[in-house]
């Protein structure tokens, strides 16, 4: 109802998780209106489930989830959005991960919306969400190999001939 | 189709291979394989203002069992692929396959994409490509008549001995 209805600006979102969670939340940002807070797997659950069952977060509908590679000094990050149906607001979690054995816990008990989500996201980024009910591939073929939207994923396409599509005294794209 | 063995070729007795590839090639039941943006083109030549039934292509068959020809429009991902043979296979014989618009003639734009297929005829095997990205229903119509072409000029032997036919493509 439209009455009920209080959209959390970003940095009141911010001291609430704070209050809650103190140096657990890494950092803050408001990107476009949206709060996003950057975490570290341990306490991603607890956070979560925070953000769902605290009446002024209310966020209750999990949008998406997805993962994000930032090489092999910056890691994994994997990105879950999350919205409220009763105040409208956005909060986006950013769980970092290590580049080697990158595992993050699932989310998919709290929001079942996650568990696709999720298996993509392990199939595409190699991954591991500990605790997920079903942890086989989602889109790619059984028998694919390799992580195709890590950075270091080769095109074996593209090893046999170049991308013709440059433009002339365009430089080449750095391997 | 015990009439027509190797030791009688009745097909081989020119009237009567004229009127059996003449009545094959107006009744061609179609059944449309749509994976992509192609099969919006598909249904544009299938509806009033191109209207292929003119051409006796008619794009009601029930399902694979009930059609001739198969128009693959779009593009195929391995994970789609081992479908498009098993869809295949439980098409009755003769069966032609179209392939309709560049990605399923040789993966498209999608060339160097881990997930596309590139081109239908890594498994099965396809009597005319339409190029074009996508093409007008006008090319998949040059499309249908080059294949009624091929089957007029068809000898039934050949096509149930098992041997593949050389390929044609529009334009």
């Amino acid at each position: 109802m439209a009455s009920t209805r209080r959209p959390l600006p970003p940095p009141e979102v911010e001291s609430r998780l704070r209050a809650r969670f103190g140096d657990d939340v890494l950092g803050f940002e408001d990107q476009h209106g949206h709060a996003v807070a950057t975490i570290g797997p341990e306490r991603y659950r607890e956070i979560v489930e925070f953000l769902r069952d605290d009446p002024d977060l209310a966020c209750d509908y999990c949008d998406f989830a997805t993962g994000v590679d930032h090489g092999p000094e910056g890691g994994f990050e994997v990105v879950t959005h999350l919205f409220s149906t009763t105040h409208h607001h956005n909060v986006r979690l950013k769980v970092r991960l290590p580049h080697e054995e990158p595992v993050c816990p699932t989310i998919s008990d709290l929001f079942a919306g996650a568990n696709w989500h999720e298996r993509e996201t392990a199939e595409m980024f190699g991954i591991t969400f500990e605790g997920h009910p079903q942890p086989v591939k989602l889109l790619l073929s059984e028998p694919f190999e390799g992580q195709p939207l890590r950075k270091d994923f080769p095109l074996m396409t593209r090893e046999a001939k170049p991308w013709p599509g440059a433009a002339e005294g365009e430089e080449e794209e750095e391997e | 189709m015990g009439l027509i063995t190797e030791k009688i070729p009745l097909g081989d007795i020119q009237p009567v291979k004229f009127i059996l590839n003449w009545g094959r090639k107006y009744s061609l039941w179609v059944f449309n394989f749509g994976l992509a943006c192609c099969a919006i083109e598909f249904i544009a030549a299938s509806t009033s203002k191109h209207d292929f039934i003119r051409f006796g292509v008619i794009p009601f068959a029930h399902g694979p069992r009930q059609a001739d020809l198969m128009v693959v429009s779009g593009t195929l991902t391995d994970k789609m692929a081992p479908a498009v043979k098993r869809l295949y296979d439980q098409m009755p014989d003769p069966k032609y396959v179209i392939s309709f618009g560049s990605c399923a003639n040789c993966g498209g734009p999608y060339w160097d994409s881990y997930a596309v297929t590139k081109g239908v005829d890594q498994v099965i095997p396809v009597d005319v490509y339409v190029p074009g990205c996508p093409p007008r229903p006008e090319a998949l119509l040059h499309g249908i008549v080059r294949l009624q072409e091929k089957i007029a000029h068809e000898s039934i032997r050949e096509k149930w001995s098992g041997k593949h036919t050389t390929p044609a493509a529009t334009s």
